[in-house]
């Protein structure tokens, strides 16, 4: 895993048309302020792909996973994943023990199902890591009402913490 | 004396390696040289200088780190334009049902209920087109039961960050089911009948609405639509409008969902409002409520003559949904009214079906999750509900005909005449193959109309 920082302005997640609620910029410095980001950006193996396939119980549709790794030893990470029928770009905060601290919405494009970007839902997965079930309706609580857009988002989180156990924690031996 | 070049190796690996840590080698480097020229180090004067070179250095990478902050928060280069496909979605979802009445077998149908397909385009950052397009009974013809409709025609503009405006045909936010009608959203084979019967699911209206979200967890939503027509009611419809549950559900013979317009060359001389409120501020939990309400156009007086003031029907209704853990609980009342409807009722005496001026309708329901693996839910309920789609009249009441009657033209095709009301315990069970495949079974029964009691089966997607 190579440092690639001068990749950095070609890695914004930013499909074409989408109600940007925070840019990547914005989601970096609020994540993680005065911590020096540096992306890691990784393409999954065959390998890592079943494993990941095989711990998060879903499909891994994208094996480039965009990474920062903190100064602090924690990550950055973004992901995309279906509401209903449009992309949600989204960023995870972990610490350096692989624990998310934080889960932020950065763009949202349906007309139905906005709800995921409250705090209150989105606080539900903080302290929780690649150990926890993630799944919605166990320890995940749904919106009614937005319920694609809860499984989809909580789907995708389980599948980056299934990547973070698989490639980025210190692996044993 | 130390060489000055032998010194300024020993110190250009380790720099380097702690720049290139930093992910700052290049630009940096360059400074290094300029520290391999100077005068022997073990000196003071040396020494001295050595450590101003390091602080010239350590202030360097402070800048150099701003610089690279700078670029992080630089705005993104302008995406290349987008091929129309990009902004074009396409999405669907469908119903089929069988359904066993147990006191009539020979009443037992199946039926593709429904397949509708969405198309939905972006026109830019914050101007979307959402539409919907259904085929009910699996085919449209002037010899079939089937009809296509477009349920949803509508613009979605973004006005801030947190509210946005919607013009065109769009769904009216009413109860738990209407926006939400997918029959992987509802437990049971058909949607319950209070959001079937009282509110007219699905329910849309043409106009404009504006909603938003706040970080509280409270969603509002409010706007002005067509409304309602009592233009082509039936007081005396030649046959009952229903003579099975499935039937029930599917005849517009609901207050509303017989003088719903669906924006078909709807009358609009007057135009009727909404209002509703959600808190879904503690995930998991949900609580709401609504009212929409409008002047209709009026039932038609007969000739030389009118019939006082015009019909305004509301309806308001409360909802809540709680899903602990496993389990799912949710429950609802709605209740809707009618004016002015004692001088053309009284017109019409002596016929089965007039209007009424006051339905509502309720249910409590608990679902749980028994059972689930990598995508795989079965989820068995149960619901008990009660209808009255004519709790009160005005000028005449029903009269209907004692003992059974003909439901058809078909000889022979005889029963009781239905009654507007009932008490319905469901039990039933949904099996999600994923979250968005589910298969059902459920047993319905009646109290009042102890004919429609049965067994149903279905399969909803969606995607």
């Amino acid at each position: 895993m190579r440092a690639r920082l001068f990749l950095l302005p070609l890695a914004v997640i930013s499909p074409a048309y989408a109600t940007t609620y925070l840019s990547l910029a914005q989601a970096q410095a609020l994540m993680f302020p005065h911590t020096l980001l540096t992306p890691d950006f990784i393409t999954l193996s065959d390998a890592q792909v079943g494993a990941v396939e095989k711990i998060a119980g879903s499909r891994v549709i994208n094996r480039e996973v965009r990474v920062w790794r903190a100064a602090d030893g924690g990550w950055f990470i973004t992901d995309g994943v279906f509401g209903k029928h449009e992309l949600i770009g989204y960023a995870v905060a972990l610490d350096a023990k692989g624990t998310i601290k934080q889960v932020e919405i950065l763009d949202y494009r349906e007309s139905y199902g906005g709800e995921v970007r409250m705090p209150a839902w989105r606080r539900q997965f903080v302290g929780k890591d690649d150990h926890s079930s993630l799944t919605l309706d166990d320890d995940i609580r749904n919106i009614s009402g937005a319920t694609l857009s809860c499984t989809h988002l909580t789907e995708g989180i389980k599948r980056l913490m299934a990547i973070y156990a698989t490639v980025l924690a210190p692996q044993p031996g | 004396m130390t060489d000055p070049q032998t010194d300024s190796t020993m110190i250009r690996p380790s720099l380097r390696r702690l720049l290139q840590a930093a992910g700052l080698g290049t630009a940096l480097l360059a400074t290094i040289p300029a520290l391999a020229a100077e005068p022997a180090a073990g000196t003071p004067a040396s020494e001295q200088q050595t450590e101003q070179k390091i602080k010239a250095l350590e202030q360097q990478l402070d800048a150099l780190k701003a610089q690279v902050q700078q670029i992080q928060s630089a705005p993104a280069p302008a995406p290349a334009p987008p091929s129309p496909l990009e902004n074009i979605s396409f999405w669907g979802y469908g119903e089929a049902y069988y359904t066993h009445p147990v006191h009539d077998g020979s009443r037992s149908q199946a039926d593709l209920a429904r397949a509708v397909f969405g198309i939905g385009y972006s026109f830019g950052p914050h101007t979307r087109f959402n539409s919907e397009y259904e085929v009910e009974h699996a085919i449209s013809s002037a010899d079939d039961p089937g009809e296509f409709e477009v349920e949803q025609f509508y613009i979605n503009q973004d006005l801030t960050r947190w509210a946005s405006m919607n013009v065109g045909l769009f769904l009216i936010p009413s109860g738990l089911l209407n926006q939400h009608h997918e029959p992987t959203n509802f437990y049971g084979v058909q949607r319950n009948f209070v959001e079937t019967l009282i509110i007219p699911s699905t329910w849309r209206e043409g106009g404009v609405s504006f909603q938003g979200d706040t970080d509280i967890g409270l969603s509002w939503n409010l706007g002005v639509t067509t409304g309602l027509s009592f233009a082509g009611w039936d007081y005396a419809p030649e046959f009952p409008q229903y003579s099975t549950a499935l039937d029930l559900e599917n005849s517009g013979a609901a207050p509303m969902q017989a003088s719903h317009q669906e924006l078909a060359l709807a009358n609009a001389q007057h135009l009727s409002q909404f209002v509703a409120l959600n808190y879904n501020g503690i995930p998991g939990f949900n609580v709401g409520a609504s009212i929409f309400t409008g002047e209709a156009e009026k039932v038609p007086a007969p000739p030389a003559s009118d019939y006082p003031g015009n019909q305004r029907v509301t309806l308001w209704e409360a909802h809540t949904r709680w899903q602990p853990g496993r389990f799912d609980l949710s429950a609802l009342y709605a209740r809707g009214t009618i004016s002015n409807t004692a001088a053309p009722n009284s017109q019409n005496p002596g016929t089965p079906n007039p209007i009424p001026s006051l339905f509502y309708g309720y249910y409590a329901q608990a679902a749980y999750t028994a059972w689930q693996h990598a995508g795989q839910r079965i989820a068995p309920f149960v619901r008990w509900e009660l209808y009255d789609m004519g709790a009160r009249y005005a000028g005449a009441s029903p009269t209907l005909p004692s003992g059974d009657v003909p439901l058809s033209e078909t000889p022979g095709d005889v029963g009781p005449y239905p009654i507007a009301r009932d008490h319905v315990w469901t039990y039933g069970v949904n099996y999600y193959l994923t979250p968005n495949v589910v298969l059902k079974a459920d047993y319905q029964n009646f109290s009042v109309n102890r004919q429609f009691t049965r067994v149903d089966l279905g399969l909803g997607l969606n995607f």
